[in-house]
């Protein structure tokens, strides 16, 4: 369960197959919306220091833009080669034409 | 590696392309991949015709040569363009295309994506980026080494048997993620032995894959290497900016369709998302940032070949035309920058 529910943008701020940048706390976070819906993952790609709101969305997968490492972004696995660490994925909430992001408590 | 290092691309290049059309860029789909491999294999299919009618004339070597370009370029490009993961939307089937072409090409998939991967990293830094086949600035030596194919053959047979035996380099282990390396292995195995398959049937008298396969191989080589030289050769290294590294030369429609539009490598290396489809797209969409285009394929490498040897005769080094980094060019003498990665 999710202790903090953050409004991240409006449900249409996405397009269909498309991922957001959201930075919170100094910490990188995308949301995606795919054919299944709305997804929420870490921002930074696992491999390199790379922002993966400038990759683009294929389905339910996400790409990162400098060496087009993939990652389902439904459970964040790591799809391909170059990017073998999983990516952190987080509570989608959808309310009233808002992205709500949950995240654990803050320690 | 340092922690603040910024990866070799757009941003660090100052180019600025608007998401929206980036991403129109980027969109996957199967079929040019698929009518790229449907023409590929007419293309032999008609080399090879011309290589069997030419059988027994002297005629059989340019026919040779001209079905082993036909091979060795498109493998080199198409390898490459799967390392990426570009060439189909389908995910297998990009799998697929890479370990055949990898094949041809003669590098394990997993380390050409690896290497290919720092590659993009650090484009054309010294000690840091894994793909610098030749020392800078080169020589004719390096050229003849180079283009002759002996450099990368050495390379290649040398990294095969490296991955096979598990004795990694200090650059495999730099730049492949530990976990993989018994999938590397496994596959540098399979591929030995599928090499050692071809050697054994040319050995118990099988002609096919001689005068098809392994002589048109080696002989179209050294054109596949006239294409990947011109990419980085005579830029400047490290530098942040693409612009500087790299250089784009403008090209026939035989030479864009053997290369897949790589030609347009300062695009490519900008936003390597983009599959090779929509890079001449690409190209229009941001040519007012780039600077000029260089001339064609063979004026770029007769340019080139002009200046390595008359570096190596201690002359005046300056190409005509083509881009050139300005340390690159001197009045006689020149000092060592790097020394290649790739051995």
């Amino acid at each position: 369960m999710s202790d903090r529910w953050i409004d991240a943008c409006a449900a249409d701020d996405i397009e269909e197959e498309d991922v957001l940048g959201f930075d919170h706390d100094n910490r990188a976070y995308c949301i995606y919306r795919t054919p299944d819906g709305y997804f929420a993952s870490d921002g930074i790609c696992t491999h390199e220091d790379e922002r993966l709101e400038d990759g683009i969305v294929i389905d339910n997968v996400i790409e990162c833009p400098l060496h087009q490492g993939r990652f389902d972004v439904r459970t964040g696995e790591a799809l391909s080669a170059p990017v073998c660490v999983n990516l952190q994925t987080y509570p989608v909430r959808v309310e009233n034409g808002r992205v709500y992001l949950g995240l654990p408590a803050a320690e | 590696m340092p922690d603040k290092f910024t990866a070799t691309n757009a941003a660090s290049s100052g180019i600025e392309l608007e998401r929206k059309t980036l991403k129109e860029l980027c969109r996957r789909s199967d079929r040019p991949g698929l009518v790229y491999l449907a023409q590929w294999a007419l293309a032999l299919l008609a080399s090879g015709c011309g290589v069997y009618l030419a059988l027994g004339t002297a005629w059989v070597w340019p026919a040779m040569l001209i079905h082993g370009a036909i091979l060795s370029v498109p493998a080199y490009a198409m390898s490459h363009e799967t390392a990426h993961g570009t060439a189909f939307r389908t995910r297998w089937l990009n799998e697929l295309v890479l370990w055949i072409t990898s094949l041809i090409y003669f590098e394990e998939p997993l380390h050409r994506r690896y290497t290919h991967t720092n590659h993009h990293t650090y484009t054309w830094h010294v000690g840091k980026d894994s793909q610098m086949p030749f020392d800078t600035p080169m020589t004719f030596g390096a050229w003849l080494a180079e283009v002759s194919g002996f450099a990368l053959l050495h390379f290649h047979l040398t990294t095969l048997l490296r991955l096979a035996s598990g004795r990694y380099t200090q650059v495999m282990r730099e730049v492949v993620a530990a976990d993989e390396f018994p999938r590397l292995r496994r596959n540098a195995l399979i591929f030995i032995a599928v090499y050692a398959g071809i050697a054994l049937a040319i050995t118990l008298g099988a002609s096919f894959p001689w005068w098809f396969l392994v002589l048109p191989w080696l002989l179209g080589r050294p054109v596949m290497l006239l294409f990947t030289l011109i990419q980085h050769v005579e830029m400047a290294e490290n530098a942040p900016s693409i612009l500087d590294s790299t250089r784009s030369f403008q090209s026939s429609p035989i030479a864009s369709f053997l290369y897949l539009n790589m030609e347009n490598h300062v695009e490519h290396h900008l936003y390597p998302q983009v599959p090779f489809y929509a890079l001449p797209e690409l190209h229009r969409a941001i040519k007012d940032q780039l600077p000029a285009t260089d001339p064609g394929f063979w004026r770029t490498n007769l340019e080139v070949l002009s200046v390595v040897l008359r570096r190596s005769l201690g002359r005046n080094t300056r190409a005509r035309s083509i881009r050139q980094a300005a340390h690159m060019i001197t009045d006689g003498g020149f000092q060592k920058l790097s020394l290649r990665s790739m051995k």
